[in-house]
């Protein structure tokens, strides 16, 4: 009759003198794994310039719609870029389509996960936003 | 019929077709890159090799290959997926990998070999090929490095266009498509960018704008010319992107890039009405209003006479018949017409006092189909036809005619499709082509005989002709049931050949020649367009034209016809539907017809003949009482379109008030009180009639923006003129408009009236005509007013694609005349005549014979017709600008 009861009192001390399995977030932050499927961003070459040339298949491809927007445009020496690109952010799904989709790995999801906004607008990414900032 | 089997299916294919086309019209899909439905087959690029028994050993290219008699194909095995694997791997060596910005990904055939024959690696290596990429040209792009070699645009260029503008330069692997190593100087129709299987030949106005998946495709009908041609337009977000023709690709550089004109920033998206003096933005209600007001007041005070109207060759069929039901149940009168009285109409009317007014019998009509755009009237058995629509040629026959003479018209400008008809039918080892016209034109190249008559003698040419034929083979007789032949030979046709020939300033030899030729056809056609119509006796030129048919036509063989060509996308139909002051829709005369009229519509129609546009100007002129208070205009720019633009300007001047329905602020809208803007091109649902009688079906692909389609505004403007017409579509008012026109019976989409199955019983009488040749002015050089291939009307004045090939007016001048003149290329010269002067760039050109000049009408800053009195044609002087 007591010992079920010692037992389990015994799992409530140990716990209470063990280390927390949960994480105190928002002050601390979970560390992702390198492959870990974040905010979907722009890369950019060497030499600072985008890498995407405003194919649309990422666009064509994202299941959710979060690309909702891509402007193409020609620039000085005929090549195309993006004059505008956005992604809504509250409707990715993180799927990582957009980045096997890409014939010039210029889409890629970091490592970035946050999403709490008390504004969605703010989750409306444009070029500038998009853009790798490494 | 053939027996043959291609994969072991069993198939019965027509003689003479080739194993591809038998496979592809049967559902078998053979692997193919240079091979097109719209061109000859050449069997260059291999891909599309069969096995076939009996047959050589190896595989044969199935583009070539006919059909024979128990043949059995073999369309896949792995020999041939090998051959073909091998063959699209070299052609991939060094094919760039430009898929992600190539604007034909998605749409690219070497993409779809690549991919339908699994090639992830290409193991062969080769030299770099210099990468020659054409950026100058205007409105088409060049990528040599992205080229196949397989030759359709040369091909299409060549045969179809007839314009020969691109060939390969340089020899095996080095081979690539170009034109000299200079920017492209060609008629910029840009059949080639579409009938390219991959993207070496891109579209400057779509290039970068969408992927080919993006977009969504509609099917509508050109806008522009006469030739009806029917294509799609390509909208991406609501904003249209780029135009293509199904089937033959064919479209000129009007259809191909002209579609700007629905974003131009000049269209006018708001209505505006006059307020002191100025015109100022209003809003549909108040504009409808004030133009139901203004009207009313006229009708009320000088009786509903006092309103005329003028169609436009740019409304549909729905909105032209509305427009006339208004004018002729609303306000009880026929007082209507449309700018087509200044060329098109003048046609129908010459047609008509030779061969007859349009009668048919034997057709009934069935139960009315709604929703749809079809008649309901059907052709019975003992169906029978006469009159002059039954001498109105299809276009779709005219490359079947053994002679084509082409008087008074620059073909291709005009109307592209006669253009390309008259390639096919150079195919044709027996055909023949005789070009007359004072200028220079494009098919003086393929002609047999080309007759440069002095401007404005066509009649004594069509004389010198008829004599021609009649001296070729004594005791000539017309093959068409004809009177007064012996008359018209003592009177017209007695003065000699040689005399003739000298008044027309062409040689006795190349009208004999002519006449020989003409006399010996079996299926002769004449083509004749604005040169010959616009004149003040262009009614006179096309009696002329109508007499040497009759006395050479034989309707009876495919293509022997006449052709005049409507200016515009819908002369014939404006026309057609009634908007005459002399005809009920249908060419029904106001005498007879009226009853089934009357009957739906319960009002009577009058008997009583309107006045013509002409006789309306005049009636201004002279202040009659008759004359005109109130104008109601459906489109057509009378200010710019007509001769003697001061006379214009000033007797629309006079009228108390005018409202104006068009897509932009033209010079005749700046003079209305209300001008109402319309819904034009992929914004309108409806049909048009091409110049050969084709019922084209529009479709709306784009919002209208703010502006209104010009039925709905005619409804709205009839129920506040007390006479209310409701209609919820156009197809609404198709099957009414049908219901009363019995001469389109078995007309729908695609079809032409008069309908095939209609026999036709046509006979003649010769009319005299004037052979008063006069050209109104002064001047040492005669001034010729005419079309461009670059522009049709002023609405492609507005639309970036033409403005690119031809931006503005230019003089074309022989270089002998430019030289006298001490003028260089594209300095201006200063142009005056009696009625005005204008100032304008020199194009020097061989094109245009000494002592004559071109000018086009299409712009609006620099009007043509502020020179011309009552014609096309003028003297002028000319002088360093």
């Amino acid at each position: 009759m007591i010992y079920p009861l010692i037992k389990g009192l015994a799992t409530t001390l140990r716990h209470c003198v063990s280390k927390p399995i949960t994480l105190q977030y928002p002050e601390e932050k979970r560390q992702v794994y390198p492959r870990f499927r974040g905010h979907p961003e722009l890369q950019v070459d060497e030499d600072g310039r985008l890498k995407c040339v405003a194919c649309t298949l990422c666009m064509t491809v994202c299941p959710s719609r979060a690309i909702t927007k891509i402007t193409p445009a020609e620039g000085p020496n005929h090549e195309k870029y993006p004059a505008e690109f956005v992604i809504d952010l509250t409707r990715c799904i993180f799927c990582g389509f957009c980045q096997e989709a890409c014939p010039k790995a210029a889409i890629a999801l970091n490592n970035k996960y946050e999403l709490a906004q008390y504004d969605k607008r703010v989750l409306i990414y444009d070029l500038e936003k998009l853009r790798a900032k490494s | 019929m053939i027996n043959l089997t291609i994969d072991g299916k069993a198939l019965q294919v027509k003689k003479g077709k080739t194993i591809l086309e038998a496979a592809l019209a049967n559902g078998i899909h053979i692997p193919h890159l240079c091979y097109h439905p719209a061109i000859k087959a050449i069997g260059s690029c291999r891909i599309c090799v069969v096995e076939v028994k009996p047959g050589p050993p190896r595989p044969q290219p199935a583009c070539t290959t006919t059909v024979a008699e128990g043949m059995e194909v073999i369309t896949q095995s792995e020999r041939l997926q090998d051959l073909r694997r091998e063959l699209v791997k070299f052609i991939l060596v060094n094919h760039p990998l430009d898929c992600p910005w190539c604007d034909k990904a998605g749409e690219c055939l070497l993409q779809d070999l690549t991919h339908e024959l699994g090639i992830d690696v290409v193991d062969y290596e080769a030299v770099k090929v210099p990468p020659h990429i054409d950026y100058e040209s205007r409105l088409i792009e060049r990528y040599a490095t992205r080229c196949v070699t397989c030759g359709r645009c040369v091909r299409v260029c060549r045969d179809r266009v007839g314009a020969s503008a691109i060939n390969f330069e340089s020899r095996g692997y080095f081979t690539e498509l170009g034109c000299g190593h200079v920017p492209l100087e060609c008629e910029f129709c840009g059949t080639c960018i579409d009938i390219c299987p991959v993207g070496a030949l891109i579209n400057k106005l779509f290039k970068y704008t969408a992927r080919s998946w993006e977009l969504t495709k509609t099917k509508t009908v050109c806008p522009y010319c006469g030739g009806g041609c029917n294509y799609e337009v390509h909208t991406k977000n609501g904003h249209i992107h780029r135009v293509r023709s199904q089937g033959s690709l064919l479209l000129c550089g009007r259809g191909r890039f002209g579609f700007g004109v629905l974003e131009a920033p000049e269209r006018l998206h708001q209505p505006l009405i006059k307020k002191d003096g100025q015109l100022v933005a209003a809003t549909w209600d108040e504009a409808l209003d004030y133009a139901a007001r203004g009207l009313k007041e006229v009708i009320d005070n000088a009786g509903p006479d006092a309103l005329y109207g003028i169609g436009s060759p740019r409304a549909t069929n729905e909105a032209s018949f509305l427009f006339q039901k208004l004018i002729r149940a609303g306000l009880g009168h026929n007082n209507l017409d449309s700018p087509a009285r200044y060329n098109f109409a003048r046609a129908l009317a010459g047609i008509a006092a030779v061969f007859g007014e349009a009668q048919v019998s034997g057709v009934a009509l069935g139960s009315v189909k709604k929703g749809v755009y079809q008649s309901p009237w059907e052709v019975q058995e003992e169906a029978k036809g006469s009159g002059f629509p039954f001498v109105l040629g299809n276009a779709h026959h005219l490359s079947h005619a053994d002679v084509i003479l082409i008087v008074g018209a620059d073909v291709t400008p005009e109307m592209p499709t006669y253009g390309w008809r008259i390639m096919d039918a150079l195919k044709n080892e027996n055909f023949r082509l005789v070009v007359a016209n004072p200028r220079k034109t494009k098919f003086d190249r393929y002609a047999n005989l080309n007759l440069r008559y002095q401007p404005g003698s066509e009649r004594l040419l069509l004389i010198g002709l008829m004599e021609a034929v009649l001296e070729a083979q004594p005791g000539y007789s017309p093959h068409l049931e004809a009177e007064g032949f012996e008359d018209f030979k003592k009177t017209l046709l007695k003065t000699s050949l040689s005399k003739v020939a000298k008044q027309a300033g062409v040689k006795d030899a190349d009208l004999r020649q002519a006449g020989k030729l003409l006399a010996q056809a079996q299926a002769p056609a004449i083509i004749f367009g604005h040169d010959l119509m616009a004149q003040e006796q262009g009614q006179d030129n096309v009696i002329a034209v109508a007499d040497l048919f009759l006395l050479i036509g034989q309707p009876c063989n495919k293509g022997s016809a006449l052709y005049p060509i409507a200016e515009k996308n819908n002369t014939r139909g404006v026309c057609d539907v009634g908007v005459m002051p002399n005809y009920l829709p249908g060419y029904q005369s106001l005498a007879e017809g009226g009853g089934a009229f009357a009957k739906l519509w319960g009002k009577p129609v009058s008997d009583k003949p309107g006045v013509t546009l002409e006789e309306m100007l005049d009636q201004l002129e002279n202040n009659e009482p008759e004359a005109p208070r109130a104008l109601y205009l459906l489109g057509g720019d009378l200010v710019r379109l007509l001769p003697n633009r001061q006379r214009t300007e000033r007797l629309l001047q006079k009228v108390r008030f005018m409202v104006v329905q068009d897509a932009f602020l033209t010079d005749t809208a700046r003079l209305a009180d209300v001008v109402l803007p319309v819904a034009i091109h992929a914004e309108l649902d409806g049909t048009y009639t091409s110049t050969d009688g084709r019922l084209g079906c529009l479709q709306a692909a784009l919002s209208p923006n703010g502006t209104r389609p010009d039925w709905q505004i005619i409804t709205e403007l009839s129920q506040r003129l007390g006479y209310p017409m409701k209609y919820g579509s156009a197809p609404a008012i198709f099957a009414e408009m049908v219901q009363l026109m019995p001469i389109w019976a078995g007309i729908k989409e695609g079809h032409r009236w008069p309908h095939k199955k209609i026999s036709v019983s046509l006979n003649g009488k010769f009319v005299p005509f004037s052979t008063e040749i006069s050209i109104p002015g002064e001047g040492k050089y005669t001034l010729i007013v005419g079309k461009t291939l670059a522009h049709s009307g002023s609405y492609t004045t507005h639309a970036h694609g033409p403005q690119t090939i031809m931006p503005g007016a230019e003089l074309k001048i022989n270089p002998a005349d430019a030289q006298a003149l001490k003028v260089n290329e594209g300095e201006p010269v200063k142009i005056s005549s009696t009625q005005g002067e204008i100032t304008v760039p020199i194009a020097v050109t061989v094109e245009i014979p000494r002592g004559v000049v071109f000018l086009a009408d299409h712009f609006s800053d620099t009007p043509a017709n502020l020179l011309t009195s009552n014609s096309n044609l003028c003297r002028v002087q000319l002088q360093k600008g």
